[in-house]
């Protein structure tokens, strides 16, 4: 392995590229740390944004005024603001509220980490749960009423009637919303958490490696995307029904 | 046909409005269990909303409205309007199948997550429902890969496979190509000979004269006339259901074969 690294710091510096921080055992698990790190937050926020995107979707299209106002109000806030000010408000404020709250820091139980997947989840959740609703809407009322008169509650609608066939009509700009989401971990630099981004910015302000570095950075997002793209288009095979939105 | 001292449905001076538009009236209208009830009447006469007030798709605004006891227009909650429901079939226009699901799937899921029937009783009974219409090799098929006809006898198996007390029919044929009305009709004759209790709103007159114990001729909200077919369609002394009937009847004699 070691054989193996310092070849390819050989290779690279023949063609002007400066990996000599690979030969470092301590920045070279920083950095692999930082590549998992990503990886773990995609893993987790995917799915909680898409969990967040049917809550909210489910809200907004109930018909209720208490339910629907504030998922309306949630939406529009988190959409017009910046996501890094609101990851910034969250750690700064809110957090600090909830320690003093605790009596300190050592009892929050929440930390960067915690509000980084919280806020890029749920900022997202905001982008899905709009084009979820758009699917609902343009789901003919007669379909609806079909699947009431067969006796199916207004949240059996929704799931059984409703949702899939939404996701049909939504799902390239949800996949288009989880591109954005895994661009969007690289917010958690601003707040110290040790992802890609932040790990190299650590390692490229000792090192001036910066070209080297962003190269990786680049391959690295590019590759999560074109994989997070592979399985939309594949969902979208797997849901396509013969006479249906074609 | 036997029709029982109390009527399945029954309808008491039932008023509905959307907004400033009285669409209903004072409906009074009853039909007995095992009877075949026709609906006729000019486009706009609320006719389609006399069937959604009866199983609650609909709220009427002043009325009674009873089925099998149970008072409609009392209902509140969402639970007793589903239970409703549960025991009432209808059938649309425009079909109204689930574009997502196979034709099997369409006629299963209801009893499945409604009546939390088990999955293979479910399908044996959705096999059975599809061979009487005649759809037996179609299980594997969706919706969008059926003629109108076809979907059309789907969503009678659909709306049969919750073994319902009452079958509501909506125009069902009225979106359909000539050729195709009559598989439709075809499937609806079995039923209502088998003794099927069914509320037709239906254009097909000949049809409503053949199948039909009670034909009503209903327009802007009110029941005009209502008798036995032979009664409305060749003896009704109200001129306006002759000139009705004779337009329709003239219009159906066109169809085979004359139209452009």
């Amino acid at each position: 392995m070691q054989d193996a690294i310092r070849g390819f710091i050989a290779l690279a510096g023949q063609v002007g590229l400066n990996f000599d921080f690979l030969a470092s055992p301590f920045e070279l698990r920083m950095w692999l740390d930082g590549m998992g790190t990503t990886l773990v937050l995609v893993a987790l926020t995917l799915p909680l944004s898409l969990a967040g995107g049917v809550v909210l979707a489910a809200a907004l299209t109930s018909g209720r005024p208490w339910l629907a106002g504030p998922a309306r109000a949630y939406v529009e806030l988190t959409r017009n603001t910046p996501t890094l000010v609101q990851l910034m408000f969250t750690v700064l404020v809110v957090n600090m509220l909830i320690s003093q709250a605790l009596g300190g820091a050592q009892n929050n139980p929440f930390g960067a980490y915690f509000w980084l997947v919280a806020v890029v989840s749920l900022h997202v959740a905001a982008f899905h749960a709009e084009a979820l609703r758009g699917g609902i809407e343009a789901v003919p009322a007669a379909t609806v009423e079909a699947a009431r008169g067969l006796g199916f509650s207004r949240l059996e609608v929704l799931r059984v009637v409703e949702l899939p066939l939404a996701l049909r009509t939504a799902l390239p700009a949800i996949v288009n919303n989880l591109v954005n989401l895994v661009k969007l971990t690289t917010i958690g630099y601003a707040v110290a958490v040790n992802e890609i981004t932040y790990a190299s910015l650590m390692i490229w302000t000792q090192r001036d490696n910066v070209v080297e570095l962003m190269i990786v950075l680049l391959l690295f997002f590019s590759l999560i995307n074109l994989a997070v793209a592979r399985i939309g288009a594949f969902v979208e095979r797997r849901l396509a029904v013969p006479g249906f939105g074609q | 046909m036997t029709a029982s001292s109390t009527p399945l449905v029954a309808l008491e001076d039932v008023h509905l409005s959307f907004g400033a538009n009285e669409v209903l009236k004072g409906i009074d209208l009853t039909v007995a269990r095992g009877e075949a009830v026709s609906i006729i009447g000019p486009s706009g006469s609320g006719k389609s909303t006399i069937l959604r007030c009866i199983n609650a798709l609909l709220a009427p605004s002043r009325g009674r409205i009873t089925v099998n006891g149970v008072r409609v227009d009392a209902l509140r909650s969402e639970a007793e309007r589903i239970a409703l429901r549960k025991r009432i079939g209808i059938v649309f226009q425009q079909y109204n199948l689930f574009p997502h699901l196979t034709v099997l799937d369409n006629i299963t899921i209801a009893p499945i997550r409604i009546l939390k029937e088990n999955r293979a009783a479910a399908e044996s009974h959705a096999r059975a429902l599809l061979e009487r219409v005649r759809l037996a090799d179609k299980v594997a098929a969706y919706p969008g890969q059926l003629s109108g006809g076809q979907q059309q006898r789907v969503a009678i198996a659909r709306a049969l496979a919750m073994r319902p007390d009452l079958v509501l029919f909506d125009e069902v044929t009225s979106a359909l190509d000539p050729e195709t009305v009559g598989e439709v009709l075809a499937v609806i004759r079995g039923l209502v000979r088998e003794g099927m209790t069914s509320l037709l709103v239906t254009h097909e007159m000949r049809f409503a004269e053949e199948i039909s114990d009670k034909v009503v001729f209903t327009e802007n909200g009110r029941i005009v006339e209502e008798g036995p077919p032979a009664q409305i369609f060749h003896r009704s002394g109200n001129p306006r259901i002759r000139q009705f009937v004779r337009g329709l009847g003239a219009r159906e004699a066109v169809q085979p074969g004359e139209g452009i």
